[in-house]
C-alpha cells in the first residue's frame, strides 16, 4: 500500500486522431487537495472524465488506491477489468459537473436517494435520512422537495454535491463547478467545497479558473498544457514564483482578463 | 380548450340535426355503424398497445450500442416503414395462410397496424432518447447507477416528455389508418358505412357520421395527449 489515492502512469488518451493526454504522469496523495489549471482544451476535463470511467484510455495505467482502474488481476495476470471491478473502483470516486447534471424529474431529495436506493439497496427511509443530513450540510434542508427547475444554479450545484456525497466517495472530482453560475452564486458553492476540503476526509481533484480559491484550498496546483503537466507546486510558488514560461504566460493572461 | 368545445358542440348539434332529418332510417343504419365503431376502437386499442411497445423496444434497440440488437431494430423499422400498410394486411391475412399460419382478421388487423406504426414510433422514441442531454448518463455513471436503472428511471421518464407530441400524432394517424382493416373483412366504421350505404343509399348522412366518428376519436386522443404532455413536462420547464 502506498499512500497515493490516484496515480496516472504514462496515460494516453486520444479522441479519434486528436491526442489529448500524452504520457501523462500524475499522482495525488490520500487526503490531498489538488487543483488542475490550464488553458482551454489542455485536457483538464479529460483527466477527470478518464478517472470517472466516462472515457477509455488508449495506453498507460491509472491506479485508484493502488488498484488499476481499467485492468484487474486474475490468477496473477493483468487482464481487462470486468464490470464488477469497474463498479467497485468507481464507487470510490464522486464527480461534480460543470452543468450539475441533476435529474430534472426528481426532487432534490429524490436526486440524492436515487443511487443509494437503487445501486446500494438502501431502504427509502435510510437513504432519505442520510440525504437530509447532507442536504442540510450544503444548506438546503428546506429545498429537499423542490425540483431542480425551481432552484437557482448555486442551489442546484449544492444539491449535486450532496448527491455525490450520498454515495460515500473517498475521492471527489470537481470540473469547473462554478463556471456555469452567475457571479453572486459562486461563493455559496465554493464555501461548500472549502468545507469538504477542510474536513480532510476527501481526496479532492479540482478544475477551476477561480485562482484565489485554488490558492486558498489547494495543497498543490498542477498546471497542465498540451496534455502534460508542465509545472506543479504548492500554490504560493505556482502563483508568485512560476518557473516555466508557459505558466507565466498563462497567469499573465488570466490576470489580464480580470 | 374553449373553442374546441364550441366546435364539438356545433358538430354535436349538426349530428342531432342530421338525425332529425333522417330519423326514420337512422334507426336502421346507425346501430350497425356504431357496432363498427366498437370494432374500430377495439382494433385501435390493441394496435396501440402493440405499436407503443414495439416503438419503445425498437427505439431502444436503435439507440443501443450492441450491433446485433441495433441491426435487428433497424431491419424491422426499414421493412415496416418502407411498405404499405394495406399490402402488409393482405400478406398477414391472405399470404401467410399459404405457409400454414392462419389468424383471425382481428389478429391480422392488430398485427398489421401495430407493426406498421411501431416502425414509425421507434424513430420517435429513438429521437427522444437521443434528445435527453448526455450529462444525464454521465451523472448516472458517476453515481454507479446500473445501466438498466438508468434507462428505466432516468432516461425514459425524460424521453417520454419529449416523445409525447410525436406519439400523439402517430396515434391519431393510426386510428385513421385502421380503416384499412376493412380490406381484410373486418366490419369497422368504414366497412359498416359502406355496407349500410349499399342498403339505404343515404350517402351524405352515412359518410358524414363516419367522418365525425373518426374526428371525435382523434379529438379525444389530442386532448388526452395534451394533458399527458403537461403532466410529463411539469418539472422540466427550465431544462438545462
Ligand atoms: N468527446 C470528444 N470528442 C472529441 N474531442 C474532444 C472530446 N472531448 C474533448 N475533446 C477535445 O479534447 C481536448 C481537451 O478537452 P478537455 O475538455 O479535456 O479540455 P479542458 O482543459 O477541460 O478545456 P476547457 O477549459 O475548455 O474546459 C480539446 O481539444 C477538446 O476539443
Ligand atoms: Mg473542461
Amino acid at each position: 500500500m502506498t499512500d497515493f489515492a490516484i496515480q496516472f502512469d504514462k496515460v494516453c488518451k486520444a479522441y479519434d486522431d486528436l491526442d489529448v493526454l500524452t504520457d501523462l504522469d500524475f499522482a495525488v496523495r490520500k487526503g490531498e487537495v489538488v487543483t488542475i489549471m490550464g488553458p482551454s482544451g489542455s485536457g483538464k476535463t479529460t483527466v477527470l472524465r478518464v478517472l470517472m470511467t466516462l472515457e477509455e484510455i488508449q495506453d498507460g495505467v491509472i491506479l485508484v488506491q493502488d488498484e488499476p482502474l481499467n485492468k484487474m488481476y486474475k490468477n496473477g495476470d493483468l487482464v481487462d477489468a470486468d464490470k464488477a471491478h469497474v463498479r467497485k473502483i468507481r464507487s470510490k470516486i464522486g464527480m461534480v459537473f460543470q452543468n450539475f447534471n441533476l435529474f430534472p424529474h426528481m426532487t432534490a431529495l429524490g436526486n440524492c436517494i436515487e443511487a443509494p436506493m437503487y445501486t446500494k439497496g438502501l431502504s427509502k427511509q435510510e437513504a432519505s435520512e442520510e440525504a437530509m443530513k447532507l442536504l442540510a450540510m450544503v444548506g438546503l434542508a428546506d429545498k429537499a422537495n423542490q425540483y431542480p427547475s425551481q432552484l437557482s444554479g448555486g442551489q442546484q450545484q449544492r444539491v449535486a454535491i450532496a448527491r455525490s456525497l450520498c454515495m460515500h466517495p473517498e475521492i471527489l472530482l470537481f470540473d469547473e463547478p462554478t463556471s456555469a453560475l452567475d457571479p453572486e452564486m459562486v461563493g455559496e458553492v465554493l464555501k461548500v467545497i472549502r468545507d469538504l476540503a477542510d474536513s480532510g476526509r476527501y481526496t479532492i481533484l479540482l478544475v477551476t479558473h477561480q485562482m484565489g480559491f485554488a490558492k486558498e484550498v489547494s495543497d498543490r496546483v498542477c498546471f497542465i498544457d498540451g496534455g502534460k503537466i508542465v509545472e506543479e507546486n504548492i500554490p504560493s510558488e505556482i502563483f508568485e514564483n512560476p518557473k516555466t514560461e508557459r505558466l507565466q504566460q498563462f497567469l499573465s493572461k488570466v490576470l489580464e482578463a480580470r | 380548450m374553449k373553442p374546441r368545445i364550441a366546435i364539438l358542440a356545433a358538430l354535436g348539434a349538426f349530428i342531432v340535426g342530421l338525425s332529425v332529418a333522417t330519423f326514420a332510417e337512422l334507426k336502421l343504419f346507425l346501430p350497425p355503424i356504431l357496432r363498427g365503431a366498437v370494432v374500430t376502437l377495439q382494433i385501435s386499442f390493441w394496435s396501440w398497445l402493440l405499436f407503443v411497445s414495439l416503438s419503445c423496444i425498437a427505439g431502444l434497440g436503435r439507440w443501443q450500442r450492441n450491433l446485433l440488437v441495433r441491426w435487428t431494430a433497424t431491419v424491422y423499422i426499414e421493412v415496416f416503414r418502407g411498405t404499405s400498410l394495406l399490402v402488409i394486411l393482405f400478406w398477414l391475412f391472405f399470404v401467410l395462410p399459404e405457409f400454414g399460419i392462419i389468424m383471425s382478421p382481428f389478429v391480422a388487423g392488430v398485427l398489421g397496424v401495430g407493426l406498421n406504426f411501431g416502425a414509425y414510433g421507434a424513430e420517435v422514441v429513438r429521437g427522444a432518447l437521443t434528445a435527453v442531454p448526455k450529462g444525464q448518463r454521465e451523472a448516472a455513471i458517476a453515481l454507479n447507477i446500473k445501466p438498466r436503472n438508468f434507462v428505466v428511471r432516468i432516461l425514459f421518464p425524460q424521453a417520454i416528455a419529449i416523445m409525447v407530441p410525436g406519439m400523439v400524432n402517430l396515434t391519431i394517424e393510426m386510428i385513421k389508418a385502421t380503416a384499412l382493416v376493412s380490406a381484410i373483412t373486418l366490419v369497422d366504421i368504414t366497412y359498416a358505412s359502406v355496407q349500410q350505404n349499399q342498403l339505404y343509399f343515404r350517402t351524405l348522412e352515412i359518410f358524414t357520421i363516419a367522418l365525425l366518428l373518426y374526428y371525435c376519436f382523434a379529438q379525444f386522443v389530442r386532448f388526452g395527449g395534451a394533458a399527458l404532455e403537461e403532466y410529463f413536462t411539469r418539472h422540466l420547464a427550465k431544462r438545462r
